[in-house]
């Protein structure tokens, strides 16, 4: 039997049986789960009632009208203030308020920019907004009476509008906000995949070098066959977890899809997953996220076992030696926002293209449409330079690897380790 | 016979070190072979490249008649290094199964040769156990089982009783015995000169890199015997000793120790002390330990090794 298959079985079947695998690989989805199901919940329960004053110098505004609208939207309670105005502004909380509006003597024919919503306690814009929304119904309802405009003219003039969406010559069915969550998705489960893995990779190396037991297994294989069984070994335990993963995520999808309509947001997810299965080309994304998993795993975990064998038993050592090529995967995700911003972009182009960052980026630009903004051309160009990448970085660390798993003592530098891969063997 | 091993001037420099600078010797089959040295003298590097860990930057290593191929000699040979090692968490019968197929065995062979082993050496209750549940000494026996399982015909053991307590270390020592009756050629390499001189047959000492001494351990020590015998005698006064063919080098009330003059043989002695009528009880030969000729050899070198340009 081929040695780098019995490491490689070892590897697997040691990560694979260990506790931490199990209980990892079960509790992310159910945290997951939890999530969102959690914060749906969060989201409908615990909504507080915003009580703000309005004190009102325009004229235009009624109590009848703001209690139809409180009604409509009960996130807040907005109370026309006409007596002890000054109660109020002096101290909005003795006096019941959470903040209050002063609304100036405006002109219903102009508008007004700058009308605070004044508190002690600080509110994000979405609070902000919905009360602004509020008040800006009753005042559109307050020009159309001005202007006699009947309620069928306003049906018209709120109904009929040109709305634009972005849609691609070349697929057209592709889906830009969709493309834009599952980028999102897959470039950071990529991300995940390479951090924590690649660290796995370095972390085995370092233990067999502290362990001692590697001199003992040169004596047997290649230090080649070594660090390729764990690479592939640790790869595989990856592609388990995911395989795992993707599983769960479907039954979960059955199961509900089959139960129906219990809860509000586990149905709206199960509409979102339909609408992810038939709006996008799912076998395509899902051979690349395949390739560009494996691609960018070898890329990265070469280079840490490279490390994890020039360093010690000291965890300090490996984390100065490998920031760089951390920071390589950091820069990658920067790239990736910047690539689903504006997917078609110089920046998109080029960092899809160049292996440290493409697995990535390129990740996060498909699914906006093959060959619709990622032409096959740059596909097929930034497959080739990921394995040409990824055959150079198993080259480099296998020199590095070879001398750096029986050296003992100081730490080298990045240029003592350069060394060792161009010194003549 | 033909010899297992052959090394014609090996040699192998580092940047700032001449670790192994023109080494040659030869190991016959069934042998056991000391190779000795002070800390490092370059053993360790000698050892790396015979078992391929290390190209050698020239010279050649012939193993069982043909050049030296790491990829598949390497099966025929079982290496314990110095530093040696285990996974903590694996089962120890699991672990020994592992190494005995990186080695080449099919798993029912590791699995036949391994439950043999462990049998012999009354292991067999540690199968489940794990690594890091052994002591020292235990997971010494382990290693080297798992280094001999695969049945070597050259084993390369670096330092194997370090750590060994005296019950283990023996029956180490009588592996390694049975080991070499059945045929395997044993090097061993080690700085503990006691167990040398009960092990091995043949020895060369390594200083500096460089081959200072190669022999039988009998030859060795008739080369750098230093004409000192034992005497039973009671003690002589200094008028009896003056024009005595030896010098005296430490005396007794039973026995003194002598060092035979240049030119005088053993039988000048005995007419001396029958001239005399001092009756002689007992007569013999002292031949130096190892550890005296190593500490001749060696001793004078820095006790630290220093750097030295490779050029």
């Amino acid at each position: 039997m081929n040695k780098t298959f019995i490491i490689i079985q070892r590897e697997y079947l040691t990560r694979v049986r260990k506790k931490t695998f199990i209980i990892s690989t079960l509790l992310f989805p159910l945290l997951y789960v939890g999530l969102i199901f959690g914060m749906g919940y969060l989201a409908e329960s615990s909504q507080q009632v915003l009580n703000i004053a309005l004190i009102d110098r325009s004229g235009y505004f009624e109590q009848t009208v703001l209690d139809q609208e409180n009604a409509i939207d009960p996130s807040s309670k907005v109370s026309l203030i006409s007596e002890k105005a000054e109660d109020v502004l002096h101290d909005p909380e003795a006096a019941g308020f959470d903040g209050y509006i002063r609304i100036p003597a405006l002109d219903w024919r102009m508008g007004n920019d700058s009308i605070w919503l004044e508190s002690k306690k600080s509110y994000g814009s979405g609070t902000t907004a919905a009360v602004q929304a509020k008040l800006n119904r009753i005042w559109n309802r307050i020009k159309n009476d001005s202007l006699s405009i009947d309620e069928s003219k306003q049906a018209i003039l709120q109904g009929s509008q040109l709305s634009i969406r972005p849609r691609n010559l070349e697929d057209k069915n592709a889906n830009a906000n969709l493309a834009e969550v599952i980028g999102y998705i897959a470039g950071l489960l990529i991300y995940m995949i390479l951090l924590i893995y690649g660290s796995q990779v370095m972390m085995g190396v370092m233990e067999e070098k502290t362990n001692r037991i590697a001199e003992v297994l040169v004596s047997s294989v290649r230090p080649f066959q070594m660090m390729m069984g764990k690479i592939v070994g640790i790869g595989l335990v990856a592609l388990t977890q995911f395989l795992l993963w993707i599983g769960f995520v479907f039954l979960v999808y059955n199961i509900t899809k089959a139960t129906g309509n219990g809860l509000t947001s586990a149905s709206s997810m199960v509409g979102a997953m339909q609408e992810v299965i038939t709006g996008i080309n799912m076998p395509l994304i899902l051979f690349c996220f395949g390739f560009y998993f494996l691609g960018g795993f070898f890329f990265y975990s070469s280079l840490y076992a490279a490390i994890g064998s020039a360093v010690n038993e000291d965890l300090r050592e490996a984390q100065s030696l490998s920031f760089p090529v951390t920071m390589l995967v950091i820069i990658s995700i920067a790239l990736m926002t910047t690539a689903i911003a504006n997917p078609t972009g110089p920046i998109a182009v080029w960092a899809s293209l160049i292996p440290f960052s493409s697995p990535i980026v390129m990740m996060a630009r498909i699914p906006y449409g093959v060959p619709g903004t990622v032409p096959w051309w740059q596909l097929g160009l930034s497959m080739i330079l990921l394995i040409l990448g990824f055959l150079g970085t198993v080259w480099f660390a296998a020199k590095i690897y070879r001398t750096g798993i029986l050296m003992y003592g100081k730490k080298p530098s990045w240029g003592e380790m350069l060394k060792w891969v161009f010194r003549k063997s | 016979m033909e010899d297992l091993l052959r090394v014609e001037h090996l040699k192998k420099y580092f940047a700032n070190q001449k670790a192994v600078d023109d080494i040659s010797f030869s190991v016959a089959p069934g042998q056991i072979f000391g190779l000795l040295g002070p800390n490092g003298a370059g053993k360790t590097t000698l050892i790396r490249m015979i078992t391929g860990i290390f190209y050698p930057d020239s010279g050649t290593i012939t193993f069982q008649g043909k050049q030296f191929d790491p990829i598949h000699d390497v099966r025929h040979i079982g290496y314990m290094p110095e530093e040696r090692g285990l996974y903590k968490k694996m089962k120890i019968g699991e672990h020994a199964l592992y190494l005995a197929q990186l080695k080449g065995l099919s798993r029912p062979d590791a699995l036949r040769q391994v439950k043999q082993w462990f049998e012999r050496l009354e292991m067999q209750t540690w199968w489940n156990k794990k690594v890091e549940d052994l002591s020292k000494g235990m997971s010494q026996k382990l290693q080297f089982v798992s280094t001999v399982l695969h049945e070597p015909k050259l084993i390369i053991l670096d330092e194997p009783f370090s750590g060994l307590d005296p019950v283990n270390s023996n029956l180490i020592k009588d592996e390694i015995h049975r080991l070499a009756q059945n045929g395997s050629t044993i090097l061993f390499s080690t700085h503990r000169m006691e167990q040398v001189e009960e092990i091995c047959e043949h020895i060369i000492l390594v200083n500096k890199g460089e081959k200072i001494l190669d022999g039988t351990v009998g030859a060795v020590k008739q080369q750098y015997k230093q004409n000192h015998f034992r005497l039973g005698i009671a003690p002589l006064s200094a008028a009896q000793l003056d024009p005595a063919p030896f010098d005296l080098i430490r005396g007794g009330e039973q026995e003194q120790i002598v060092q035979i003059h240049e030119g005088k043989s053993t039988n000048d002695v005995l007419r001396f002390l029958l001239d005399l009528s001092i009756p002689v009880r007992s007569f013999e030969e002292l031949l130096p330990s190892l550890n005296e000729i190593f500490i001749r050899l060696v001793g004078d070198s820095p006790t630290a090794r220093q750097f030295q340009p490779a050029s």
